[in-house]
């Protein structure tokens, strides 16, 4: 069989935030809205589930947690029906390997669904949890879990070496949540001031607590399916997968890749792959979905992904270049620091605002565009995920 | 002392609960280094065919796949790089301040530790900081006829060298 070019045509979230529900009952709920998106699919349609989500095992105490979303969705899958894990990046990770099982024939429709309930009964768990998303035996011990310490290194090597101010990072925050007030979805709804970013409370210096996505519960659910059947199934816009990649350069604190914290080679080399396979380079890109699980990444993130030189990043976002009239609006949704952080959600979240813009139906639309970006990086900075769709194959 | 919720854990060990590494020799294979550590010694495994010295140690070289290695000792003594200090929502297992550090040990090798025996506000780039070993609490492991073995562990972090 040739190969087949693919297509994302339908996406659904569930709402974000801390919430009453299990992730049983999310996934449903995400599922439902990715399926409403897409009337004329028929469940039987649906040959493969790839569900991603880190924590099931973990803080739902369910592993092999896909029959049991393919069951309680209603499909009954004959290709593939599994879940994955790369933490921060496993959404991104299923839409990559759906891609590969449908261009190459193996798998027809597939909904690739992702999410996480990290809300525990008692808080304790919440973040104890967390120490077991990085090299458990090396770094969890130290206490590295939680992200902030970090990611406050990579800052401070960013503000010494390129001047990069508080206020910078503060751009990305109010950009973000400005955006984010307006998607029903996500987990904030409340844009925030220059001034209110500015003295909100200290969380490792110089992060503070606007500069930090929150800890979210939620899922997000894609369809994904071969150039012809799209056509059969919807008539909106075809938007298809032209790049991906996936780079993972080292595993612990130890063996860091760059030439400093602000330095992330392993994100240039994904984006010089995902480039090349889709044929575009940084100026085509019309809007990107970035993974700001902090502000001081999402700065780093418009140097190594080419949309800036090295070290502009700040200046970059502070004179709006990443906003609307722009450069290229970068996190339309929100992004992680206003929609929140499901780990296994947030690349099938990206996909779905992805989707809708290039389909020119987004919540805040950026005119005309025709090729987008998305990206995540995961754990602690360890592995780089960039998927790259467009109105053309 | 009982569990709420799980009444049934009353008095066992959960291991996946476990912030420290299950380092007994019956569940790992890098146990020496746990065993030099409680030395005092900051050791690795030495590729005994083609020299490579990865850190952390390994049972099979991840250069040129021969498992025969050798313990070699690393530095237990370098300078500070970079620093942070977490005050606030420090996770279950550390205390405030919680400090982590990029530390330079020389022969090309920078890692990211812990700091400890350090107040806040006490540690400037630059500072020498030495290795620190301390007894965490023993693992639990189930021996024949249902008898419970206490394997006792010690884990490590940096502190400052007094000046
Ligand atoms: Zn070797």
């Amino acid at each position: 069989m040739p190969e087949r070019d693919v297509c994302i045509i339908g996406g659904g979230m569930s709402r974000w935030g801390v919430r009453e529900a299990s992730i049983i009952d999310m996934a449903q709920e995400a599922a439902k809205e990715c399926f409403d998106e897409v009337p004329a699919l028929k469940k039987k349609d649906v040959d493969g589930l790839l569900f991603a989500s880190s924590y099931c095992g973990r803080r739902s105490f369910q592993v092999n947690i896909a029959p049991v979303i393919a069951e309680r969705i209603g499909i009954k899958p004959t290709s593939m029906c599994t879940r994955l894990d790369t933490l921060c990046a496993g959404g991104s990770s299923g839409i990559i390997l759906a891609t590969g099982l449908i261009k190459s024939g193996m798998a027809d429709v597939v909904v690739v669904a992702g999410g996480e309930k990290l809300y525990t009964p008692q808080r304790w768990e919440t973040y104890y949890s967390e120490l077991a998303s990085i090299d458990h035996d090396w770094d969890g011990a130290q206490g590295m879990g939680l992200p902030p310490p970090y990611f406050s290194m990579t800052a401070q090597e960013h503000m010494k070496r390129y001047g990069t101010t508080k206020e910078q990072l503060g751009a990305v925050s109010v950009k973000n949540r400005r955006n984010g007030s307006t998607n029903p979805k996500g987990h904030f709804q409340k844009a925030v001031t220059m001034e209110e970013v500015m003295a909100s409370r200290v969380i490792v210096p110089p992060l503070s607590l606007f500069d930090c996505c929150p800890i979210t519960d939620g899922c997000a659910a894609v369809l994904l399916t071969y150039e012809e059947k799209a056509k059969e199934l919807t008539d909106r816009p075809l938007v298809y997968i032209r790049g991906t990649a996936q780079v993972s350069l080292h595993s612990m604190s130890m063996n860091w890749p760059g030439e400093h914290l602000a330095d992330w080679l392993h994100l240039r080399t994904a984006a010089k792959r995902a480039y090349e396979m889709a044929r575009v380079g940084p100026d085509d890109i019309d809007v990107a979905m970035t993974h700001d699980c902090f502000t001081i990444s999402e700065i780093v993130e418009m140097e190594d992904l080419g949309f800036c030189k090295k070290g502009e990043g700040g200046p970059f976002v502070e004179s709006g270049q990443s906003d609307f009239g722009g450069k290229l609006p970068v996190n339309t949704d929100g992004g992680l620091l206003s929609c929140g952080h499901p780990f296994g959600a947030t690349g099938i979240r990206q996909a779905r605002e992805m989707l809708h813009q290039l389909q020119g139906r987004a919540i805040r639309q950026v005119e005309g565009a025709e090729i987008g970006l998305t990206h995540n990086l995961s754990g602690l900075n360890v592995e780089h995920t960039i998927l790259i769709y467009g109105r053309e194959p | 002392m009982p569990v709420p919720g799980v009444p049934i854990l009353d008095g066992k060990y959960p291991s996946s609960m476990d912030l420290y590494p299950l380092e007994a020799k019956e569940f790992n294979r890098i146990h020496q280094f746990y065993e030099n550590l409680r030395q005092k010694r900051f050791t690795t495994t030495k590729c005994k065919k083609c020299g490579h010295v990865p850190f952390p140690p390994r049972v099979v070289c991840p250069k040129c796949n021969s498992d025969d290695l050798e313990w070699v000792d690393l530095p237990t003594q370098g300078k500070v790089l970079q620093f942070t200090e977490e005050v606030a929502g420090v996770p279950l297992g550390f205390e405030a301040p919680l400090i982590h550090a990029l530390i330079d040990l020389g022969e090309g090798r920078k890692l990211v530790s812990r700091i400890i025996n350090c107040k806040e506000g006490q540690l400037k780039e630059g500072d020498a900081v030495k290795l620190a070993v301390f007894d965490i609490p023993p693992m639990i492991i189930e021996k024949k006829g249902g008898v419970m073995d206490e394997a006792k562990r010690v884990f490590f972090a940096f502190e400052p060298v007094k000046r």
